[in-house]
């Protein structure tokens, strides 16, 4: 009798496992690498959509402060990527596919790397999300993941204020991206991601654009070594130092 | 060459503003030219490749400065250490400055010995 029992158990347990990695394997696996997509569905192109060309709804006091960004180094035409600097979220996001993402994907946590300047995103579902008091403001914000149905919800906050990318944002913005699979006519797999960002101290409404990445396949990405010729420079600078003295 | 290689480098040549860090405004994309040079320098880097070529046109011979794709891009554009040297003339079609003064964006380049990188076979 016990035996039959135990026997009944392990089976039970046997299914009841396979019915858990089951359950795991049901999740849309985004894992691999993606580029632009340039497809013909979705009215083609691969960049970001929706927003792109439309005015965003800025405050007064934002547009300020974007104009005296702009003043300030369109002389030159610097930028942030000119001096090594990663662009932060959303515009590592919306502008990544011309240097390729790798998304990496377990239960507990999804690691984006966008390849221009090795930004990395970590979207932490579960126990693994920390208290908001916790958390470092960052350029590209903290992440915390959720699934409805087979669409992935990342929701970012923990900001930096940032003046210096097409959706400028106060330390307060919200970034809220639903991602889905699906399937082009050529049989492409295609990620897309709806982007909402709400900031009540930037906008005042929410901005939105949709992005759409192809599936690179056994595609790869390169390391972004930016900042190894001033590193070299500043050691020539030594050595001449040196000879003086 | 792979698909995924050869769609990455379709990426590369067809979109050549969008991976630019600096402001890419002060460039002619639409209205390239061809031009001959002799490398006097060149630094394969991120965030931007730094081509110096001894150019003669009307103008006279002189060093001028041009801007490039990130190391990144220009290797997935066929680019390989070794394969452009200090003293090798190169054919580069370059975005020229709008303003017509010296210096541009390398595009694409054919070295002495015929490999091209980032131009269109």
């Amino acid at each position: 009798m016990l035996g039959k029992l135990s026997l009944c158990l392990r089976l039970a347990c046997m299914l009841g496992l396979a019915a858990g990695v089951g359950l795991a394997q049901e999740r849309p696996d985004f894992t691999g690498v993606w580029t632009n997509y340039r497809g013909p569905a979705f009215g083609g192109g691969g960049g970001g959509r929706g927003g792109r060309g439309a005015a965003l709804p800025l405050r007064e006091d934002a547009q300020r402060k974007i104009q005296e960004y702009q003043a300030l180094v369109a002389p030159a035409g610097d930028t942030p990527g000119g001096y090594c600097l990663g662009t932060g979220m959303p515009g590592s996001m919306l502008g990544s596919g011309g240097y390729p993402m790798e998304i990496i994907q377990r239960p507990d946590q999804i690691t984006i790397v966008y390849e221009a300047h090795n930004e990395i995103r970590r979207v932490y579902f579960g126990d693994r999300v920390i208290p908001p008091e916790d958390r470092l403001p960052e350029r590209n914000g903290y992440s915390v993941g959720r699934w409805e149905g087979d669409t992935l919800v990342v929701e970012t906050t923990h900001l930096r204020e940032q003046v210096d990318q097409r959706y400028a944002h106060s330390d307060q913005a919200t970034i809220v991206e639903r991602y889905s699979l699906s399937t082009d006519e050529n049989g492409t797999r295609v990620l897309t991601a709806e982007m909402t960002m709400t900031d009540p101290a930037f906008y005042t409404g929410p901005a939105s654009e949709v992005k759409r990445w192809a599936m690179v396949p056994n595609g790869f990405l390169m390391t972004y070594e930016c900042n190894e010729p001033i590193w070299l420079e500043h050691l020539e600078t030594l050595a001449e130092t040196a000879d003086e003295n | 060459m792979k698909p995924a290689h050869l769609a990455l480098l379709l990426i590369v040549l067809t979109a050549p503003v969008a991976g630019a860090h600096h402001s890419a405004a002060a460039m002619d994309f639409a209205n390239t030219v061809e031009i001959e040079g002799i490398v006097k320098e060149i630094q394969v880097v991120n965030p931007h490749t730094k081509f110096v070529l001894e150019v003669t046109d009307d103008r006279g011979t002189r060093d001028i400065e041009f801007e490039a794709h990130s190391r990144n891009n220009v290797y997935r554009a066929g680019y390989r250490d070794g394969i452009v040297e200090v003293g090798d003339k190169i054919k580069a079609t370059i975005a020229p400055m709008r303003d017509g003064s010296d210096g541009g964006y390398v595009t694409g380049f054919e070295t002495a010995d015929g490999r091209r990188v980032g131009l269109a076979n």
